[in-house]
Formats: structure tokens, C-alpha cells, sequence
């Protein structure tokens, strides 16, 4: 399919953020094209150990969360603490269309990487903010985490939980790749911007902001006062027809019979409970509806008796659909997420498959990942891009400001 | 700021049902796009029923959803399957500079929407395309929705749920959403390659894909066959400085002791048990995560014994660190939300704040929403600025092609 160059071929952004929906935006720009700088500080990306320090990561030999979050990057590490750093990062500000940051604001300010500063030095640039919680007011200066600011604070986890049960579950970085995708896109109106003016801008999201834009309905309706009960725990559901089972094997598969007076005949044949077809009981959608917990026990006893795939096959042959719960370890293996381009295959030895971004393009296709870069594994070469002579980087790695 | 907006003068046609495609068209329209809105006369699209009609939807007198996804929006009664509305919509087609489409495959094919039927009448358009599961593939033709496609087939409800307990649920249109700012930026993809190459193009997403991305670390832990992580549920916690607990008022604090080492005998003053520090079974770090059922079974009744507001001011004073899991009913009154531009005043009475898209701009502002257009509200208008005289757009109603 592809046809011609990829459409950020040449656009220089420097990715100065840590951790993921920042840096995950920067990938998103790499993977069409752009040259991406990563700026680390001496120690590096927190995010480089992360699959370690946090016990929500399936652990690995292979640092894949680094990989994701990182491929086609390359690293400069400045200790932007020391002056002479600083020097040396304006001359890659002046030659930057884009800068990410993430920094929370107090860090910002005592690291001079402010809209204001950056604009001084390129006033074409287009700064690309994410924070937790926004750019002022009570909650500006906290560190924002996909966990906390987009999950919990926005409400999410609350409304996410059954009747009487704990909070839902985020997964690791769920809420931060989706707001890459809105910060690619501010930064994408923002070159739009600069083609139609010539002017720079700063452009931005907040996690909290994504938060409640993904619950936008009930957020939407809480505005207006309308609220929704939690959710029945699957014992005792709305309807038994609409609701989730276990198999013996430990899976989980949902009905989702809507037209349920065409379908509660195969049904109970796909489920070998014909005799419940005639059974006055549950004879009427509304007779189902209001013994709704009497039928999910049976129907709950049934799915428990054999594996998913007996399930599968079964409810297929009845033309009964219903909605497929993969389990993490399904999707890789998945035709169909090979074939929607979600799982693709790598340059990297130890990792040969990743996801890609979810943006398709008939002109042009992601560039494969390359191998994420080793701390600094490209400070040289990046500063003597920007024009530094080999003597100045001697003396800015003498001095500790560059490694 | 200046008052030009990035998509001024950009026409778009939705010619897309329910809400990650209505929704990109929403973004677009906030920034400034003139979008029109093809729906099927009479009942219009689907998802203006949804208040009504979805039961996963909170009760509402308004149409609290069709703010978000119908803002600004002009809509133009068209029924695609009459021969009648085909030149109307041609010439449409050839003045738009998007078009978004979310039929599946079999649909498009016979409306004659496809990509390749489009492109020769209008070579400069960038066609963009939903789907469920992808534009290939043995699952592409199948309807793909939110729960379904964006959450169940990615294996992310799976992973968010607690050992033992059911799998995660999601929010309506949660995915929908998300996907859509993807949607937003493979259009400003296209359009940037318009202005480099003159040319027109197929840009799209799935939701699948969506999904996949969303969940991207635990997939890519999962593609190399990182032992996966279940999350214990909070009555069995493996460290209970670090669990959740349920407060009086049934609401849910993340309670988040890292440093017990430090801690512990704060702690055990602020919960009013300080003979739990020279207790012999938790005198140490190893005996209290060794011991954590058992100091669960101290812990869980003193915080069930306090409302939500009562802890969140006796931890805030003592250094004790602990997560707000927010509600949807706080947030939209939070100060915070409002400094991050979360929210927006709307000139319609019925609806009088909205879910504003998670973009913001330094050099422009999402444009003030109004009443959503009814089904065919701006029919004649927009035929009229096609040129229809008023005996065609008689006929064409008539025919039953013009609503």
C-alpha cells in the first residue's frame, strides 16, 4: 500500500517525558516518521525499570514495556540541572518543530522548560504539554498517574464496579496510551496551524481530561443529574439473557440476546436445557426479567459443567451470539489482530512482535520497530547533529552535563 | 488567542451511526469543521434513541448523549437506499474534504461507500474508516461494538478483574470515545498528507485495534510470554498497607503505605490502634506482608467504621499517603476539572454543560455548543447551498429520499 515518504518524515520532535502517554505519543509520531530525540536525565526514564518497580507488570527477561514505549527513539541523556546542559538543549530546541513534556509544572519552571522559555528559543516550536490534572488550579502540581488521575479521580473506577464490589481494575497504562492518541492529535492541529500561520503554538491534555472523556456518557448525564445504578454482580442480573458466565475451564463469555424471544429456544437447546423451553416460568421476556436470578443459577450451573470451547461451538451451531472475553494471552495469536494490524512483527530480536499504533493509513505504513535506545546511546551523535564540534561534547561529557 | 479555528472551512461528512465515528466528527466540529450529519430520515441515527433506550444508560428527560456526539452538527436527512438521494450525496462527496464512515463491510458495499467507489469523485478526499475488527480478515463483516470489539475481544475486561471474582466492566461508549481522538488523528494525517502530496486517501481504525493498543503493555508482555498478573481482591490482599478498604458510606480509599517502614507507627496512631505497633505479629515489614490477612482482618473494620469524607481529612493531615477514588457525581462539580478545561457551558437550555474533547489548543478554543440538530433540520438548507431548486428538493421528499 504504501506510495510515498511517511507523512512526518523530517518533522524533529524531542520526546523530554517520562514514563508512558507522552513518550507513547512521541512513538505514535516515530512510527509515521519523525525523528524523535528522547532526553533523559542521568538515571534515565523511570519508565526504563518500571516493568520491575510496579507489581502490576507481567515480568519478562525482555524489558518489553521499554521497547513499546521507546522503539525508533533515540537517546540523549543531559543532566539539565547543570547550565551547560541547558545550552546544549536549546540548541536542539532551535532545531525542534516539537517538544513533549511532562514534567508537573514546579519542575517545569526550576528546569526553565516552560511554554515561555521554549518559545524564546523557537518560536516556530510546537510544545506539547501533558499533565495529570491540568495546567492550574489546586491540583496542577501533582504528579498525574494513568492509575490516579485518569481511572480514580475521573470516576471511572467507581462507576467500573459491581453492586457491593470493589472498584474496577485498570490495566497497566490503559488510560495513558488512549491519551497519546489526544496528544498526537492536538500536536497534529498545531502543525496544521503552524502550515496555515507560521506561528508555533502549545498544545496539550491533562489524564483527568481523557478520563472523562472516555466516561463522557455518564459524565455527560451526571451533568444533567442522571446517574447510573452500579451494575448487578452476574448472580443476580438485569436480565440472564445479557450477563456473563463461567465455563469449567475458568473463561467467562457473554450473552448478549436482545431479540430474546427468537432465540430463547436455541438457547436452552445449545445449552441441553430444552426442557425449560415450555417451562411456564420463564414462558415470557417478562417472566425471564423477573425471575432473572432464578434463571442465571441455572443457566450459570450449566456453562460451569463444560470448557469454553464446548460453549463455543455450541452456541454457534444454535446461532445464539455472544460476546467473546478474551483472556491477554489469546490476543497475540489472534487472526483477526493480525489482520486489523494491532499485532505486528518487530526488528527486535528479543521481542519479534509488538502493537503497533491504531492508526491505518492507505498511503503509507508504520515504520517496524526498531530496538528501544540504551541510556545516552546517541548523545554524541545527536549533539554533533546540532552543529557541537567534538571538542564541546568532550567538554559537556567532562563536565557530567551530557553522558 | 486568536479566533481561527484550526478546521475552519473543512467540510466533513458523518455518515457514520453511533459514537466512535460521531464522536471524531464531534472533535472536528469543536474545532471549528463544518460537519454534516447523513442520517436516515425519520428515526435518524440509532444512537438518538440511546437515552431511552440502552439499558446500560442512566435515565434522562434530555438527550444528554447527543450533546457530546451531535454538537454542532447539521443534519441532513438522506435515505442511502433510495436511487434518488445517490446524486445528492455525490455532490456532497465532491465538495467534502472528509467523509466518515462506519457501515461494515457488506453495508458499504452495497450503499456503494466504499473507499474505491468514493475516490473517483473525489480524489482529494480523505475517506476515513471505522470498524469493529479491520478492514480484512474472518471477522471484518462482523458489527463490532464498544463492550464487544474495543474490550472483550482485547482481553482488557479479562485482565481487570480481582482472582477469582468476574471480569471487568466497562462504561457505555468508554472505548467509543477513545477511539475517536485515533479517528481524529489519522484524518489530520490525511489531511497533512493532502497538503503535501495534493492527493486524497483512505485513513481509518478498528476498535479492536483500539483496544489492542490500549492494553498494549500486558499484550506485549503476553506476545513474549511474560507470566501474566492477577490482581488479588481486597479482602485477601498480599500487602494490606497497600489494598483498598470500604468506608462507612460504602465508597472505596486506596490506601497506600509504601514506606511502613517509616510509617507504621503513624499509622497505627491515626487509626486509633497504637497497641498495633508493639503487637509481636507485625513488628517488622516481612511479618506484616506475611501476616496481611490477618492485619486485613484488624484494618477493615476500623476503616468500615468512618464515612469516605471523614478519612480523606484524618489521612490528608497525618502524612498517611492514600488514592480518591472519585466519583462521577464529585468530578463534575471539582474546581480542578474546571482549571483543566474539562467542562464547557452550552447555549442549550436542556443540556447546559458538556463533555469538552480532551484537545486543547494555545491559539484557540472548542466552539460553544447549542442544541443538537434534529433529524433533518437542516435539509433544505444544505441541498439549497448544493443548489436544489425548491420543486428538486420537493421531489426528492416526495420520493421519500429527503427527510
Amino acid at each position: 500500500m504504501p506510495e510515498s515518504a511517511l507523512p512526518l518524515q523530517g518533522l524533529k520532535v524531542l520526546d523530554i517525558s517520562s514514563f508512558i502517554a507522552a513518550p507513547a505519543a512521541a512513538v505514535v509520531l516515530g512510527d509515521w516518521g519523525a525523528d524523535v530525540i528522547k532526553v533523559e536525565g542521568p538515571e534515565g526514564d523511570p519508565n526504563r525499570r518500571i516493568m520491575h518497580d510496579s507489581s502490576n507488570y507481567p515480568k519478562s527477561e525482555t524489558n518489553y514495556p521499554w521497547h513499546m514505549d521507546s522503539r525508533n527513539k533515540r537517546s540523549i541523556v543531559l543532566d539539565l540541572k547543570k547550565p551547560e546542559a541547558r545550552a546544549a538543549l536549546d540548541r536542539l530546541i532551535e532545531k525542534a518543530d516539537v517538544l513533549i513534556c511532562n514534567f508537573p509544572p514546579p519542575v517545569r519552571d526550576k528546569l526553565k522548560l516552560a511554554y515561555e522559555d521554549a518559545k524564546r528559543v523557537n518560536p516556530k516550536l510546537i510544545y506539547a504539554s501533558l499533565t495529570g490534572y491540568g495546567e492550574s488550579g489546586p491540583d496542577r502540581d501533582r504528579p498525574g498517574f494513568d492509575a490516579t488521575a485518569y481511572f480514580a479521580r475521573s470516576g471511572l473506577l467507581d462507576a467500573q464496579r459491581y453492586e457491593d464490589g470493589p472498584p474496577g481494575v485498570p490495566g497497566p497504562a490503559q488510560g495513558d496510551r488512549a491519551t497519546a492518541m489526544a496528544l498526537v492529535s492536538s500536536i497534529l492541529m498545531a502543525l496544521m496551524h503552524r502550515m496555515k500561520t507560521g506561528e508555533g503554538a502549545w498544545v496539550g491534555t491533562s489524564l483527568l481530561g481523557n478520563g472523562l472523556w472516555s466516561c463522557g456518557v455518564i459524565a455527560q448525564a451526571a451533568l444533567v443529574g442522571a446517574y447510573l445504578p452500579h451494575r448487578p454482580p452476574p448472580e443476580r442480573p438485569r436480565s440472564a439473557l445479557g450477563n456473563i458466565y463461567r465455563t469449567a475451564d475458568d473463561r467467562w463469555l457473554q450473552l448478549t440476546i436482545v431479540r430474546t424471544d427468537k432465540l430463547w429456544a436455541p438457547l436452552c437447546e445449545a445449552m441441553g436445557l430444552a426442557p425449560l423451553i415450555d417451562d411456564p416460568r420463564f414462558a415470557t421476556e417478562p417472566d425471564r426479567r423477573a425471575r432473572s436470578a432464578e434463571l442465571a443459577a441455572l443457566l450459570s450451573a450449566a456453562f460451569a459443567k463444560q470448557p469454553y470451547e464446548h460453549w463455543r461451538k455450541a452456541l454457534a451451531h444454535h446461532q445464539v451470539t455472544f460476546g467473546v472475553i478474551s483472556r491477554p494471552q489469546d490476543v497475540p495469536d489472534d487472526q483477526q489482530a493480525v489482520a486489523c494490524g494491532a499485532v505486528v512483527e518487530t526488528k527486535i530480536a528479543e521481542m519479534p512482535r509488538t502493537l503497533s499504533n491504531p492508526i491505518r493509513l492507505s498511503f503509507a505504513e508504520q515504520r517496524a520497530a526498531h530496538p528501544a535506545p540504551a541510556l545516552g546511546q546517541h548523545s554524541e551523535e545527536i549533539l554533533r547533529e546540532v552543529g557541537l564540534s567534538a571538542r564541546e561534547v568532550a567538554d559537556l561529557k567532562a563536565s557530567g552535563a551530557v553522558k | 488567542m486568536s479566533d481561527a479555528l484550526p478546521l475552519a472551512g473543512l467540510l466533513v461528512l458523518d455518515v457514520s451511526t453511533f459514537i466512535a465515528a460521531p464522536a471524531a466528527a464531534t472533535a472536528l466540529a469543536d474545532y471549528g469543521a463544518d460537519v454534516i450529519k447523513i442520517e436516515a430520515p425519520g428515526e435518524g441515527d440509532p444512537h438518538r434513541h440511546n437515552y431511552k433506550r440502552a439499558a446500560t444508560y442512566p435515565r434522562s428527560e434530555s438527550n444528554f448523549p447527543l450533546q457530546l456526539d451531535g454538537r454542532l452538527k447539521r443534519s441532513l436527512a438522506l435515505d442511502l437506499k433510495k436511487d434518488e438521494a445517490r446524486p445528492v450525496l455525490e455532490k456532497l462527496i465532491r465538495r467534502a474534504d472528509v467523509m466518515i464512515v462506519n457501515f461494515p463491510p457488506p453495508a458499504r458495499e452495497r450503499l456503494k461507500l466504499r473507499w474505491e467507489d468514493i475516490e473517483p469523485l473525489n480524489p482529494r478526499l480523505v475517506y476515513c474508516s471505522l470498524t469493529g475488527y479491520g478492514e480484512t480478515g474472518p471477522d471484518r463483516d462482523r458489527p463490532g461494538f464498544d463492550v464487544t470489539a474495543y474490550f472483550g475481544r482485547s482481553g482488557i475486561l479479562d485482565a481487570a478483574r480481582y482472582e477469582g471474582g468476574p471480569p471487568g466492566l466497562s462504561l457505555p461508549a468508554q472505548g467509543d470515545r477513545a477511539t475517536a481522538m485515533t479517528l481524529v488523528a489519522a484524518i489530520l494525517l490525511g489531511l497533512r498528507h493532502l497538503d503535501q502530496t495534493g492527493k486524497g486517501s483512505w485513513v481509518g481504525t478498528s476498535l479492536y485495534a483500539n483496544g489492542a493498543w490500549a492494553n498494549g503493555t500486558t499484550l506485549a508482555g503476553a506476545a513474549i510470554g511474560a507470566k501474566l498478573v492477577t490482581r488479588e481482591p481486597p479482602d485477601r490482599p498480599r500487602n494490606a498497607l497497600t489494598n483498598l478498604y470500604r468506608t462507612r458510606d460504602d465508597r472505596w480509599l486506596q490506601l497506600l503505605v509504601v514506606r511502613d517502614d517509616r510509617l507504621w507507627a503513624t499509622f497505627c496512631e491515626v487509626i486509633g490502634r497504637p497497641e498495633l505497633f508493639s503487637d509481636a505479629r507485625f513488628t517488622d515489614r516481612e511479618e506484616r506482608k506475611r501476616r496481611a490477612l490477618e492485619l486485613h482482618a484488624e484494618i477493615a473494620p476500623i476503616f468500615a467504621a468512618k464515612s469516605y469524607t471523614e478519612w480523606e481529612k484524618i489521612l490528608s493531615t497525618t502524612g498517611i499517603p492514600f488514592g480518591v477514588i472519585g466519583r462521577v457525581v464529585d468530578v463534575v462539580d471539582d474546581e480542578q476539572a474546571r482549571h483543566a478545561g474539562i467542562f464547557a457551558e452550552t447555549s442549550n437550555p436542556e443540556v447546559p454543560r458538556t463533555v469538552n474533547n480532551p484537545i486543547r489548543l494555545g491559539f484557540a478554543t472548542p466552539r460553544v455548543s447549542g442544541t443538537p440538530a434534529a433529524v433533518g433540520q437542516n435539509s433544505e438548507e444544505i441541498l439549497r447551498e448544493l443548489a436544489y431548486s425548491e420543486a428538486e428538493i420537493d421531489a426528492l421528499k416526495k420520493a421519500g429520499a429527503l427527510g
